[in-house]
């Protein structure tokens, strides 16, 4: 068999090999054949017999569920079970298999009937057309015989094909287990990416439709440096890959060739990311974010779990600079006990600083007293604290009162605190324009190149029609770049950047030479990195900036790039 | 028939868990028992779905019908899950 090879777009600098499985959460149907073929009766007792194996599996998850996550979680799935035994879906079900139809397309046509009425309902009842979805696919799989592969639980070496991966489906991988993901859609900022290089996973995204080909079971070769995946590898390719890759890590801070020290941190999403970032050097954090301590669950953290976390974090980094940003939640990720609205583009809608000066102030108090008492613990003076999407002076402006009010609760209430070093994400266009009236009232930017080129191109993350528009090498990115840096110069605020263009190490020295202080990006690429600092001089690196800055295309851009690194 | 008319404690209503209890419950008797909004059609207590699609809320008030032998004793029973805030279900 000869090798066949797909290209997308690379997401870590890690290849592995292992076995394709593909991960299909929702089962398609082939159009019904007709009805005149079909055995009414067959049917009738493939239904009942599906419907028992959907109950001994949703009985079998109840109980995983319980143990692993705890009993009031497992609860929906008696809900689900009801469902599965409804009167009216029995009834459903057998009048559409009266009609003809065989029977996953009666349980599919009589489940979709309910979920759009439940969905048509307001509030939590909304809710249930997910649970009706979940048992809808369930019975479809046991009906058509395809099994849904269950992302935590893999066999070792996989290396899960998907339409997409959502965030909840990433986070359920196992680095130990998973060689690697190939998905095909999304791009390199999109929330699969970003995982996979947060757990230094093999990934290519963005393959296009041509990945369907690949069956499952094959061998298969993911290649994130050069963004390609082999099917049927070579023995060649196949060791090439096992191989691994070639960097040296270093604990030590980095400075460049004459001199100026550049820090490098890590972006931390969960707290299983904490150790891999100080393993492979870097030398703080970056970005914390702390979405991941209020999702999946039921209510949200109270202040000692979190106060509790953020401790966690801090005895990682001794003397290293924890940057944590605050809760930075909209319409796109779900999380059930905050009643988020739906929005028609949640990116643009009430989400991070602007729920949390808003619906979500309780919880940002909550917050911010976990954060300054954080602060006035051992360790506490490397905490900082960051707001996100902030887009006005005013938002600022209104956290830091919150903080001041906070601390003021904390003294009296006899609790030791300390007020951290405070700055904002500069991530909205509006940010990058009101730099210059922002330096007076932070100690820091960060600038988050992911939402600030989504933003200043309008041109959505993790859309791959768009990718191209999305790029941060787009020549109006460099520049919103460039002028929030600029505005800092002659200050004391230092500004770093925490999107995944700081973890690109052909970039360094571009970045170097528009003044960033530091660069915080995905533990994978800290290695990379730390050595481009070393060979970049300030010097040149100043004059490579200002030829992209020059630059008026993006075609311009890489030109300007590869005729230094080449 | 014996029928009652019982205020809905739990605070997210005939929703989620209390009403998966409720339907368990219901599916527990030989009678046939049916709820529904006060002034509103009775559906099926025995179908999560009809029970979940009343949407009621907790403070509001729902009519309980029951027929057969046993007909008291399911009333009594889903008066009480009725009657229970959520966390002591």
């Amino acid at each position: 068999m000869t090798e066949r090879r797909l290209s997308g777009v690379g997401v870590t600098p890690l290849s592995g090999v292992g076995t394709a499985v593909w991960y299909a959460p929702d089962a398609e149907l082939d159009a019904p054949p007709e009805p005149e073929t079909v055995d009414a009766d067959a049917e009738r007792e493939r239904f009942e017999s599906a419907r028992d194996g959907a109950r001994a599996e949703i009985r079998a998850e109840r109980e995983r569920t319980a143990e692993r996550v705890g009993e009031a979680e497992a609860e929906v799935f008696d809900a689900h079970v009801q469902f599965l035994d409804d009167p009216q879906i029995s009834d459903g079900v057998e009048s559409e298999i009266g009609d003809g139809l065989p029977a996953e397309h009666a349980v599919t046509r009589t489940f979709d009937r309910f979920v759009e009425q439940f969905e048509g309902m307001e509030g939590r009842m909304a809710e249930r057309a997910d649970d009706l979805r979940d048992v809808r696919d369930r019975l479809v799989r046991v009906l058509i015989g395809s099994d849904r592969v269950d992302l935590a639980d893999l066999p070792d070496g996989s290396v899960v094909l998907a339409e997409r991966l959502t965030p909840s489906d990433t986070a359920q991988l196992d680095p130990e287990r998973v060689a690697g993901f190939v998905t095909v859609t999304g791009g390199r900022t999109s929330h699969a990416a970003i995982f996979a290089r947060s757990l230094a996973l093999p990934a290519v995204v963005g393959v296009g439709e041509g990945l369907h080909d690949i069956e499952d079971g094959s061998e298969v070769v993911v290649d994130g440096t050069e963004g390609t995946v082999t099917v049927d590898p070579d023995a060649e390719t196949r060791d090439a890959a096992a191989g691994g890759e070639d960097v040296e890590i270093t604990a030590e801070s980095v400075e460049t060739a004459d001199g100026t020290p550049i820090e490098i941190a890590a972006n931390v999403g969960t707290r299983a990311d904490l150790a891999p970032a100080a393993e492979r050097g870097a030398d703080g954090i970056g970005l914390f974010r702390t979405e991941f301590l209020f999702l999946d669950r039921q209510s949200p953290p109270d202040e000692d779990e979190q106060y509790e976390a953020y401790l966690e974090a801090l005895e990682a980094f001794p003397g290293g600079r924890v940057v944590v940003r605050t809760l930075d939640i909209g319409g796109d990720k779900p999380i059930e006990y905050l009643d988020l609205p739906e929005e028609e583009n949640p990116f643009l809608g009430e989400r991070g600083i602007r729920r949390s000066l808003g619906p979500d102030a309780d919880l940002f108090e909550t917050q911010l007293r976990a954060l300054l008492r954080a602060a006035g613990s051992e360790n506490g003076g490397q905490l900082s604290v960051m707001l996100p999407l902030v887009s006005t002076v005013e938002e600022v402006r209104e956290a830091q009162e919150a903080l001041k009010s906070v601390a003021a609760d904390l003294e009296d209430d006899g609790e030791s605190y300390a007020i951290p070093e405070f700055g904002v994400m500069i991530e909205t266009p509006a940010a990058a324009f009101l730099a210059p009236d922002l330096v007076d009232d932070v100690d820091f930017f960060s600038i988050g190149t992911n939402d600030l080129a989504q933003y200043v191109m309008a041109a959505e993350r993790g859309n791959s029609r768009v990718a191209d528009l999305g790029d941060y090498h787009q020549p109006a990115v460099l520049r919103a770049i460039r002028a929030t840096v600029e505005a800092t110069e002659g200050t004391d605020v230092w500004v770093g950047m925490c999107g995944e263009m700081a973890g690109d190490p052909d970039l360094t020295e571009l970045l170097v030479g528009l003044g960033l202080d530091e660069l915080s990006m995905s533990a994978v690429t800290v290695p990379q990195v730390k050595h481009a600092v070393t060979e970049t001089t300030v010097a040149d690196a100043r004059a490579l900036a200002e030829r992209a800055l020059a630059a008026s295309t993006k075609a311009e851009v890489l030109g300007v790039l590869t005729e230094t690194t080449r | 028939m014996p029928e009652r008319v019982v205020t809905i404690v739990p605070e997210d209503g005939l929703h989620a868990r209390p009403a998966s209890k409720f339907v368990e419950a219901a599916n527990e008797f030989d009678s046939e028992v049916k709820v529904g909004h006060v002034d509103g059609d009775l559906v099926n207590a025995a179908s999560m779905l009809a029970v979940t699609g009343l949407g009621a809320a907790a403070g509001e008030e729902v009519r309980l019908t029951a027929e057969g032998d046993d007909a008291e004793a399911a009333l009594d029973e889903l008066e009480r899950i009725l009657s229970t805030p959520e966390d002591e279900l």
